[in-house]
């Protein structure tokens, strides 16, 4: 009997275990989900300007292809976007501005064509108000130092027209900067580099060290009165990629403030995918000159075209599964290295290529059960969602203002 | 008739003159007085608006600065406030021959000069982008600074362009130069596109879709007629004056004014001398010579810096005025045109579109600070005090209201 009763107790116990277990798991993803969509969730760096000069794309509608829709952004819960504006780094001087323009009307016209969902922003304040009105907020990001056309002028334009960060180089150096893909001409940032990095200050628009040579980041990082931010990368640690950031990097950056965005691309974040890549095409930046080859200047045929040779790659198995959670890996990383206060999330949707289980931003959520279940505050997971990158915009501003009232 | 009597009615009659001639003087005088203060007083309480101004280029030159006053060009924030300007377009200009990815750069370049000038100076100047900062600019007692593109081929055929042209701040564009436009024929160029091309409709059409005035002055007499025919917001000349006074392509005729004024439209009065007078323009075009021999002087005396080429042409001009060379015009020339456009369009169809700091300024009216003369021999001429109040501004201000209404509404109905 008291076998049997001491039988069934450790039967009920195990299954009270179990119910409170499994309690505890749907707990989580219902917690998650409340906290995912009750955040600022802000992703500062996507490639979906590109995608408005086709003829097909309609950012009102839920596309078959892609990453980025309106209605996937709210189902994902992503309220806040970086459009960035961007051309090939070797397009240079007029034709290099008038491309930028034609990109930051593009964004302006469709934001504007869809405004009861979604109205461009100029500063965190301006986001946290769209939050607050339920809209999606618009923001732009200008993707390469080319585009300003060796102008300074040119670039405070661009302020006025509402880039809120400028990239300083892409993946080729521009005429005062080194890429981090590039051979270096300049030795980090020139001269005039550096007087580009001051103006930024001025005018409030964040410098985006993504993509720039390890040289280029420190002399930014020197000059820059203000916090940087790297819209779109990840960590070295993990994948020795240059478009990455060292551990030494990510702590310079962490101590002056800044924040990195981490980038989900599968040859950023992967070390076996960037080797098996390397061996197959040479790199990223080769990969994309073989496919412009075919395509020219269509950038939705090299988006296309790339993507079914990635998935062809991965199904003969000359490129390896990489899986979403690798980006859960690198933001861990940073927190670990530095802190919840420096990293957030710069995707590149709609310009890289996702790794399996994100295939698109309704995938978002993810990413904050994730960190929930590793055991993250609630505070510390909305820091991450956007607020890290708010307050880095609004020290921005602070900044500006202070230099502007100095003059 | 006796000597005496004689002399006696001489003497009553000398008396009465005397008298006649003294109460005349005495009444004269003061009600000469008079005038002054009451235009002054008018001028001063008024909106002063000015569509045309070429100082943009002098920014770039790197030697103005636009807070001190600078007796080489006519216009500077002293001498704004001394004449009373309120509100002024400042153009961006670059030659009809530049096109393409260049002049859009340039373009860019010169909104940020205009756009700088008011950062640097946020006490004296005020960006505005509507009628209504316009008011409120003026109530706070700053000049309210406006940006005109002076040339369709700055858009480069793009009507990204122009939609980022107006979110900078345009406000008009003058559809083309001196020269043809890829889409639009000029006054001073060989008719290319028999006016508007259906792409320069298009441009028509997002103007007034973007709430931005089109400017017809320097465009063909065919462009005019399609600009009118397609746009659905009343259109301005932004510095033309009139055809039946002196015959230049760049002014309007009688027809034209009354055809702008039947659509709501403004003829802005230019200053420049070769527009205001026959006489000038037939001197000028009896010795071609002596324009080149100008051009020679200037790009001597300035290279490549713009605002000085546009502002020592004036002078160069003036030195053959002063040598009898050129005949002289007088500043009172302007009230002419004006008048004569009000006679034709109508008192709601007329203000002031000077070119000042890029034309060939008459005598009297040197700079900015001249322009109260303006209000005093408008009311000499027996205008009311609310006439001149729409001269001086507020007709533009009533089109601009107008062409934001039509904005509205297109963006409305989208």
């Amino acid at each position: 009997m008291r076998r049997v009763r001491a039988g069934l107790l450790v039967c009920f116990g195990a299954a009270a275990l179990l119910l409170s277990q499994s309690a505890t798991g749907d707990d989580i993803a219902d917690r998650a989900r409340k906290l995912h969509f009750s955040s600022i969730v802000l992703d500062t760096h996507d490639d979906t300007t590109q995608r408005f000069f086709t003829k097909t794309f309609d950012l009102g509608k839920r596309n078959p292809d892609g990453h980025i829709d309106i209605p996937r952004m709210r189902e994902g819960g992503m309220n806040a976007i970086f459009f960035s504006i961007w051309i090939d780094g070797r397009i240079m001087g007029p034709p290099a501005v008038v491309k930028a323009l034609d990109q930051i009307d593009a964004v302006h016209e469709n934001v504007n064509k869809y405004s009861k969902d979604i109205v461009f922003c100029r500063t965190a304040e301006d986001v946290r108000r769209a939050h607050a009105q339920g809209k999606i907020a618009a923001l732009m990001g200008v993707e390469g130092g080319h585009m300003i056309g060796n102008d300074i002028r040119v670039l405070r334009m661009f302020g006025d027209l509402g880039v809120r960060y400028m990239t300083l180089t892409h993946f080729y150096n521009d005429e005062w900067a080194d890429s981090s893909t590039d051979k270096p001409a300049h030795n980090g940032l020139t001269d005039f580099g550096k007087e580009i990095v001051r103006e930024m200050n001025r005018q409030g628009i964040m410098v985006d060290i993504s993509h720039v040579s390890d040289k280029t980041f420190y002399d930014a990082l020197e000059i820059s009165k203000a916090p940087l931010i790297a819209s779109h990368s990840s960590c070295r640690a993990i994948c020795n990629h240059p478009r990455d950031m060292t551990d030494d990097m990510i702590k310079a950056l962490a101590a002056k403030g800044g924040v990195i965005q981490i980038n989900y691309e599968k040859s950023f974040i992967d070390q076996a995918y960037k080797d098996a890549q390397d061996k197959l095409s040479g790199g990223v930046v080769q990969l994309i000159d073989q496919v412009k080859k075919d395509c020219g200047d269509d950038g939705e045929c090299m988006e296309r075209k790339m993507a079914a040779m990635e998935k062809q790659a991965v199904a003969e198995g000359k490129l390896p599964h990489v899986s979403w959670e690798r980006i859960i890996e690198h933001i861990d990383h940073v927190v670990k290295l530095v802190g919840p206060d420096h990293v957030g999330l710069g995707s590149d949707f709609d310009g890289a290529t996702m790794p399996e289980g994100m295939d698109d931003c309704t995938h978002l959520p993810q990413i904050t059960e994730a960190l929930m279940r590793k055991g993250y505050s609630d505070a510390d997971i909305r820091k991450i969602l956007g607020e890290n990158l708010l307050r880095v915009m609004e020290q921005n501003e602070r900044v500006s203002r202070e230099l502007r009232a100095a003059q | 008739m006796d000597f005496r009597l004689q002399s006696r009615l001489a003497l009553a009659l000398l008396l009465c003159v005397g008298l006649g001639i003294a109460v005349m003087k005495t009444r004269a005088k003061p009600r000469g007085q008079a005038v002054a203060e009451r235009a002054r007083k008018l001028h001063f309480s008024s909106l002063v608006f000015d569509t045309h101004d070429d100082t943009t280029q002098r920014f770039l030159d790197g030697d103005f600065d636009i807070s001190k006053r600078d007796p080489r060009g006519s216009i500077d924030i002293p001498r704004m406030k001394e004449g009373g300007l309120d509100a002024v377009f400042f153009a961006a200009w670059i030659p009809s021959k530049i096109t393409g990815p260049e002049a859009v750069k340039r373009a860019i370049d010169q909104i940020d000069a205009v756009r700088q000038a008011v950062r640097e100076h946020p006490k004296d100047l005020a960006l505005a982008t509507s009628a209504e900062e316009v008011r409120s600019a003026y109530k706070q007692g700053r000049i309210a600074v406006l940006i005109a593109i002076e040339g369709g081929h700055m858009i480069a055929s793009d009507l990204g362009v122009l939609r980022t042209f107006a979110a900078l701040g345009a406000r008009y564009m003058t559809l083309t130069h001196s020269g043809n436009c890829e889409w639009a024929d000029s006054s001073t160029d060989k008719a290319a596109h028999h006016g508007l091309t259906p792409f320069g409709k298009d441009v028509i059409r997002e103007m007034n879709r973007l709430g931005m005035i089109v400017d017809i002055s320097h465009v063909s007499d065919k462009t005019f007629a399609d600009v009118l025919a397609v746009s659905k917001a009343p259109v301005f000349a932004s510095h033309s004056s009139c055809r039946a006074i002196c015959d230049a392509p760049r002014n309007m005729s009688d027809e034209m004014m009354r055809a702008l004024a039947a659509k709501g439209g403004v003829i802005q009065i230019n200053y420049h001398v070769g527009f205001l007078s026959q006489e000038f323009r037939n001197a000028e075009k009896a010795h071609p010579e002596w324009e080149k021999a100008i051009t020679a002087e200037v790009q001597k005396r300035c290279g490549e810096r713009e605002g000085c080429q546009l502002i020592e042409g004036d002078r160069i001009t003036r030195e053959y005025v002063e040598r009898g060379d050129l005949p002289r015009v007088d500043w009172t020339k302007i009230v002419e045109h004006i008048d004569h456009a009000v006679k034709v369009a109508g008192i709601d169809h007329v203000g002031l579109g000077s070119d000042f700091d890029g034309a060939n300024m008459p005598f009297g009216m040197e700079d900015v600070s001249k322009l109260p003369r303006i209000t005093q021999a408008l009311l000499e001429r027996g205008y009311s005090e609310g006439d001149v109040k729409k001269i001086l501004g507020e007709n533009t201000l009533r089109l601009m209201e107008e062409v934001e209404k039509v904005s509205r509404e297109i963006k409305g109905a989208e």
